[in-house]
């Protein structure tokens, strides 16, 4: 089936769009202000009209490019491309100012290529096991990960858990309006006919992560980047031998952190980036230009793509905002992930093992030509790429389905999420929240609804009480007096 | 429509159910943090923006929804309401720093390319090469 799905990639129309789509996914993904979850969003538009297998492609090379891509101008500008190159900046422009600019590229993209493979590997092992594991989940058992998701994703993403809960909640809310989808009731729509047919996901999130960019890149005035001259920026084969130890390590805290819901990439990267720091004998290089430190920054990023389309495939779950976006352009194209993925259509999860092999091959390549051609463009002016960014999301909020009011929806959704941004709250469990609400929803009713009320099924069920136990715990573990104390019984242990 | 109690609906199917127990956690997350930041200081500071950078934001965002609630949907053309708009903001970001270096009038060509650019090239793209309608 790998074979396969390869062999319709090798067509050259094919390897064409490949390459389009990773240097456009790896320029946006430089430029800072643009992320890759709005690099997909924006695509999704762009390919509206193609055949799914094209678009869909087209979107992961995207978004692997643009992960990748970021760590552009984190190493030369000390500011990340995308939120999962912040770790990156440390040692990668720590180099640059040592006038090892080239060597902290060509470690990036030895890093990227390594932690998209390691990804691609247990993309293609776990997502028929957890499918097969998911045909067995019923209503109880899709209640939890959706209250999970959001639970996990506030935990981890931002600096505050309780903000984080609070704008996952809120978006659990915001997915409620509209019709009801057990009885066709209209809720919170004020017998307004637009409001009837609730938030539509793509205007929520080019709003949220596009138009609330726009606004934060625009307030600050940035004055141009000055970049020097940099020496080699080819990959070494040595580096892969010498840091294979951090490769590993890093490729799988990526990749398991991808498989949890919301959390994302850069949470793998600073993951991947502390375990590295622990586990080294020089930790005191860290920050200063270490090797080890921005291997483990770039693997464990990169590594996250590949996780966090686990889930996406197999329960239908996004692992990352641009995998939410990504889950949202493959039902719009017809493609519905879920536990029947590998019943109905077992093939598209080996064509997206094979699109995301294709992918990494796209950033070696580009990573290593595009060089020079980017660093002109990451000295385009702000004032002139932020307003075509705005064009751009307007066109993508309103091409899915025509509708002026998806416009109105992108730019209210981009105001909140500026407010909540500039008061600490966290967009990834937000978005989240959005895309879960209706599972969250259908699945507690009809769950209660089988057991005639009874709650007992949603704790006792043993996958239930396992995701139940695990949001129980999550949650107890920000209560600092429980954590003191935890942490000094292990300690004395 | 009748309402959900005449058509005898299964009482754990009501649509308010989730909505209200969101509604319940959201307050009570909400009290939580109320009686932390009144026993606590503020954790993450709260960095007020310079009058400069409010007053850039204050632009962004009249700009921007003039363009999405005024201009675009209501027949203007979008390639003329996206030049007006790219136009706009790229001169008027731009006018501080073209201004102090005596450079306006190039700053206004500067914009007036780039939005002809902007609008031809978004409108040929999107509409004629990926047939994809734009408002």
């Amino acid at each position: 089936m790998l074979g396969g799905a390869l062999a319709k990639l090798a067509a050259p129309a094919t390897l064409g769009l490949i390459a389009a789509s990773c240097l456009a996914g790896i320029v946006i993904g430089a430029l800072p202000g643009l992320t890759a979850t709005m690099g997909v969003a924006l695509l999704t538009t762009l390919t509206l009209k193609m055949p799914a297998s094209h678009a869909i492609l087209v979107l992961i090379c995207t978004y692997v490019g643009a992960i990748y891509g970021g760590s552009r101008s984190a190493i030369l500008l000390n500011i990340p491309g995308t939120p999962a190159n912040a770790a990156a900046c440390l040692d990668g422009h720590a180099l640059a100012c040592q006038g090892l600019a080239g060597r902290a590229m060509g470690i990036s993209t030895t890093g990227s290529v390594m932690g998209t493979l390691i990804g691609i590997f247990f993309l293609a092992l776990f997502t028929p096991a957890l499918g097969e594991v998911a045909l067995k989940f019923g209503a109880y058992e899709f209640f939890w990960p959706s209250l999970f998701g959001v639970v996990i994703s506030g935990n981890l993403t931002g600096n505050d858990p309780l903000k984080g809960w609070i704008a996952g909640f809120l978006g659990l809310f915001i997915a409620g309006i509209g019709t009801d989808p057990i009885h066709a009731y209209e809720r919170f729509s004020f017998d307004n006919r637009d409001l009837a047919g609730g938030f539509a996901l793509i205007p929520v999130l080019v709003g949220a992560f596009g138009f609330a960019e726009v606004l934060s890149a625009l307030a600050e005035k940035t004055a141009r980047p000055a970049i020097a001259s940099f020496d080699s920026f080819l990959p070494r084969l040595g580096d892969v031998l010498k840091y294979w130890k951090t490769i590993v390590r890093s490729g799988l805290i990526g990749t398991f952190v991808g498989i949890i819901p919301g959390v994302g990439e850069d949470v793998a990267s600073w993951s991947s980036y502390a375990a590295a720091r622990r586990a080294s004998k020089t930790p005191e290089e860290f920050g200063k230009g270490s090797v080890d430190g921005l291997m483990a920054a770039e693997t464990g990023d990169n590594a996250c793509v590949p996780g966090a389309i686990i889930p996406v495939l197999a329960l239908a779950i996004p692992g990352s905002a641009p995998a939410a976006m990504l889950m949202a352009a493959m039902i719009i194209h017809g493609v519905q992930p879920g536990p029947l993925i590998m019943v109905e259509n077992a093939q598209f999860v080996y064509d997206v093992v094979g699109m995301m092999l294709m992918a990494t091959l796209g950033i070696l390549v580009f990573g290593l030509v595009m060089v020079r051609p980017l660093i002109k463009i990451l000295q385009v002016p702000r004032e002139v790429i932020m307003p075509i960014v705005f064009v751009l999301c307007l066109v993508g909020a309103y091409s899915i389905a025509q509708r002026v009011f998806d416009i109105w929806v992108m730019l209210g959704f981009g105001v909140l999420g500026y407010l909540l941004r500039r008061h600490n709250y966290p967009m990834a469990p937000f978005v989240l929240g959005i895309v879960l609400g209706d599972l969250l929803d259908k699945n507690l009713r009809r769950g209660l609804v089988l057991s005639d009320g009874d709650l007992t099924p949603f704790f006792t069920r043993p996958i239930s009480a396992a995701l139940f136990a695990v949001c129980v715990l999550t949650v107890l573990l920000n209560i600092g007096a429980l954590r003191r104390g935890l942490g000094r019984l292990f300690a004395g242990a | 429509m009748d309402r959900l109690e005449k058509m005898n609906i299964n009482p754990y199917t009501v649509p308010g159910l989730v909505p209200g127990l969101l509604g319940a956690g959201i307050l009570l997350l909400g009290l939580m943090l109320l009686v932390r930041s009144l026993r606590a200081p503020a954790r993450g500071a709260f960095d007020a923006r310079p009058p400069e950078a409010r007053g850039r934001l204050a632009l962004t965002l009249a700009l921007c929804l003039v363009y999405g609630a005024g201009l675009v949907g209501r027949g203007l053309p979008f390639c003329a309401a996206t030049f007006l708009f790219v136009f706009a903001a790229i001169a008027l970001l731009q006018w501080p720093e073209r201004r102090a270096g005596g450079q306006t009038a190039r700053g206004l060509a500067f914009a007036a390319v780039c939005a002809a650019g902007t609008a031809a090239g978004v409108t040929l793209v999107f509409q004629e090469l990926f047939l994809v309608r734009l408002p």
